[in-house]
């Protein structure tokens, strides 16, 4: 056997430290490029093992001996996992924007960054490394980003035993003295970063059965984070109030107000049409009463977004039955009435009857209902409210609603 | 006397902002700035995506010097249609001679002096009617009845739809002509320029002797890929999110493979190659393009199993892994014991120069593949720390496992 002991205390035991590579590897497969892409460098500077945004990971010689193989499997996942998830990225970002200076909020970010990762990396073969910080521990709920943790605790008494959790720069965005920097050897340039985790999030999305919830939901966003649905729903209405046809273009029905300085020249002049829309709001059951409420400072919004024109805004409650239309200049007094089941079709024929007809119809609802078959003479720009479960219909255990028609812009309301 | 002592205020206000301005520059690799020259160089439309104030102007004043064209600036919001598609004058007899669409001084100008940069600022927030027009002048080049010269090249500007709060977004068409880079600023660069040195980019330069290779790369890269994925060729943007930004087909290939092409005859980084490859095709199937490209510079398993004691493996772990299966792959697809000696000799090599770790998949693999008549080489035993490390990986599973169970 060739099996190598170190000689003297304190060298690097690079096959006990290999051998947890390989059981984390085996244990979570979908993360085997990302730890076979970290480069390995010995140091006494760090406490056990850290990362720096360069991808090198520094490991204290001390630490692999006293640790079991099983305990550092979970260790090299967990510091990999402040790679993948671009916590010193996200560091920099919440330090710029929230304005969070100081060794000590890094420290926070830190103790955030390993919430998020040990909600749930261990169990189903990896073992949870002694000492690793858990939100419950705090007496926080679980399952939150880093970006959540770093409002909800402070400094104090019960992060002092934490004070010496280092994971590198990886982890927090703070350079450290002992890590070797952009110059040194062996880091991974910014595009080979991305190359590693765009393949690991591939190599999730391909198989999405084994990997834990949190990591699906990595991969689905590691290149795409999603973006606020506010402004999402703004852009969709304002395009869709925009388009020709709708809302503001050119025309040559009127002389253009540059026509006086050039004479002899036939100039266009920008119309207003202020566009007509209706929201067709979905009043059933199944749509709780702090989402019907958002949706109605929505339309407000959307009202402000078309220029102001209330009287041009319309709307129309919807569940099974659509009877009235509401025109928003009467206040916020809509009468949101209704329960039970939707059909959004009744909603439709109801806000394409109006005369003049709308321009844009706006549907803000859960998606459990029946769609319009064909395609409505009008934009329509749908704002979803999100649903975990699938919905249930008591005498048809395999129904699945229908998604919303490719001929609607769909806006996911979170 | 009050007019002689104003003269002089302002004598000394001259002299201060002279001070002012004095600043040096210094050389300083910028990738986002050589992804942009090169895209120029290549002429194909480019189009900066940044918040307002981060320095677009400046980027594009440094480029139109270093490369010695007349910038002209034309900020897209405040022009109406006619102003790219001609305006129309009225002449003696319409119904006789036509009514011409006149084009605009700036557009005459830029076409008299036959080369330049011509910069569209604020696309994003024109009208949907200019944002029309705008179309044919990057696509076809004309404007009114005028064709720009081909030594004019087109740069445009945008503001993020997070940022232009009463912004049009950019429609999926003229979306996809432009090459899309993300105009970002560097914190240090701004401070260090603030305190009187700014950086001076050196600008890639073409390899008169490379032209041929590099467009054969291209070429292999690209069809390559989409031969491979041919899903990728054509994808409109779906999600609400990538509105307005670059997205696959086959202009946008095209665009691709030009831009390979430059990068590589250049020189460039892949950093550059990045940033260029991901704004004309996108984030998904540009990443996939740069994963092929790596795996086009991994070493060809079939040259390694030819000369297993001169292999050069890559040093970093998942890219020796990756090359470590291919041979193993290929030792499968064609079995003959002198290719599964080679396989033997080379995953010993592996282990020699690297990690164990990264072994033992490809040898549990390879092992697989032995025939009855063939002999277990005598290197193998060479493999000792490979097993012996893939055996602590077994016992440390094995007690998690127990202690699973026992927690239960």
């Amino acid at each position: 056997m060739t099996h190598r002991t170190p000689d003297t205390p304190g060298e690097l035991d690079l096959d006990k430290l290999y051998a947890a590579r390989l059981h984390a590897a085996r244990a979570r497969p979908y993360l085997a490029t990302a730890l076979f892409a970290l480069h390995t460098v010995a140091s006494r500077s760090v406490p056990t093992m850290a990362v720096d945004r360069h991808w090198r990971c520094y490991v204290s010689p001390g630490f692999v001996d006293r640790t079991p193989v099983e305990e550092l499997a979970g260790v090299w996942v967990h510091e990999v996992s402040h790679l993948l998830r671009d916590h010193h990225g996200r560091s920099d970002r919440v330090a710029r924007e929230r304005g969070l200076t100081g060794p000590g909020e890094r420290l926070r970010m830190n103790i955030a960054a390993d919430f998020e990762i040990n909600d749930d990396v261990y169990g189903d073969g990896l073992a949870e490394p002694q000492g690793a910080v858990r939100a419950r521990d705090m007496g926080l709920v679980e399952g939150k980003l880093m970006e959540e943790y770093l409002r909800q605790f402070k400094l104090g008494p019960r992060t002092a035993e934490l004070a010496w959790l280092d994971c590198g720069s990886g982890a927090d965005g703070l350079g450290r003295e002992w890590e070797l920097g952009p110059d040194g050897a062996h880091g991974l340039t910014a595009q080979e970063r991305d190359a590693v985790r765009f393949r690991v999030a591939q190599g999730i999305r391909g198989r999405p059965g084994s990997a834990p919830k949190g990591w699906q939901r990595w991969a689905e966003e590691a290149f795409h984070p999603p973006q606020p649905w506010r402004d999402l729903l703004g852009a969709a209405v304002r395009s869709a109030v925009s388009g020709a046809g709708a809302g503001e273009d050119y025309t040559y029905g009127r002389p253009s107000r540059r026509s006086a300085g050039v004479p002899g020249v036939v100039l266009p002049s920008l119309r207003r049409r202020p566009p007509k829309v209706t929201v067709v709001i979905d009043t059933s059951g199944s749509v709780s009463d702090t989402e019907l409420g958002s949706a109605l400072l929505e339309v407000a919004a959307i009202s402000r977004a078309v220029g102001g024109r209330r009287d041009l805004v319309s709307v129309v409650p919807c569940d099974a039955t659509a009877d009235f239309v509401h025109a928003l200049c009467r206040g916020e007094g809509i009468p949101l009435t209704g329960g039970g089941g939707t059909d959004l079709r009744t909603g439709f024929a109801r806000a394409l009857k109006a005369r003049p007809a709308p321009d844009v119809v706006v549907v803000l609802t859960d998606g459990q209902t029946p769609w319009p078959e064909t395609r409505p003479p009008c934009r329509t720009v749908v704002g979803l409210f999100p649903r975990g479960t699938g919905s249930w219909i008591e005498s048809d255990p395999d129904y699945v609603p229908d998604t919303p028609p490719a001929w609607a812009r769909v806006v996911d309301i979170g | 006397m009050p007019t002689y002592s104003q003269t002089s205020q302002l004598d000394v206000a001259g002299e201060l902002l002279t001070l002012l301005r004095d600043t040096t520059t210094e050389p300083r690799p910028d990738t986002q700035l050589e992804a942009l020259t090169l895209a120029v160089a290549a002429d194909l439309p480019v189009l900066l995506w940044g918040e307002p104030g981060i320095g677009k102007t400046a980027a594009l004043t440094q480029l139109a010097e270093s490369l010695n064209l007349p910038l002209t600036t034309v900020i897209a919001s405040v022009h109406e249609p006619s102003d790219f598609s001609g305006l129309p004058v009225v002449g003696d007899d319409p119904a006789e001679h036509g009514v011409p669409m006149a084009p605009p001084d700036w557009a005459v100008r830029l076409v008299r002096a036959g080369r330049g940069l011509l910069f569209l600022d604020e696309l994003s927030t024109a009208p949907p009617a200019v944002q029309a027009a705008l179309l044919r002048l990057v696509l076809e080049r004309r404007i009114g009845a005028l064709q720009l010269p081909p030594g004019v090249r087109i740069v445009a500007a945008a503001n993020p739809r997070s940022s232009a709060a009463d912004g049009w977004e950019l429609s999926p068409p003229l979306a996809n002509r432009f090459v899309h880079l993300q105009w970002t600023h560097d914190h240090e660069v701004v401070v260090r320029g603030l305190a009187g040195t700014w950086p001076r980019a050196t600008l890639p330069q073409l390899d008169p002797e490379a032209l041929p290779d590099a467009v054969d790369f291209a070429r292999r890269a690209v069809c390559g890929l989409l031969s491979a994925r041919p899903g990728l060729v054509h994808r409109l943007p779906s999600g609400e999110t990538r509105r307005g930004g670059p997205w696959p087909s086959p202009r946008s290939w095209d665009m691709t493979l030009c831009l390979i092409a430059f990068a590589t005859a250049a020189g460039a980084s892949r950093d550059v190659l990045s940033l260029l490859v991901r704004g004309t095709v996108g984030d998904g199937p540009g990443l996939e393009l740069l994963a092929s490209l790596d795996r086009m510079d991994l070493p060809d398993p079939e040259t390694l199993l030819a000369d297993p004691a001169g292999a050069v493996l890559p040093e970093r772990g998942d890219l020796r892994q990756a090359v470590l299966d291919g041979v193993v792959a290929a030792v499968r697809s064609r079995p003959e014991k002198s290719r599964w000696d080679a396989a033997w000799a080379l995953l010993v090599r592996a282990l020699e120069t690297g990690a164990p770790d990264l072994v033992v998949v490809p040898a549990t693999t390879l092992a697989t593949l032995r025939r009855e008549d063939w002999d277990v080489p005598e290197s193998i035993e060479r493999l000792a720390g490979a097993v012996s490390v893939s055996r602590r990986a077994d016992h440390a599973a094995a007690r998690v496992a127990v202690a699973a169970k026992a927690g239960r």
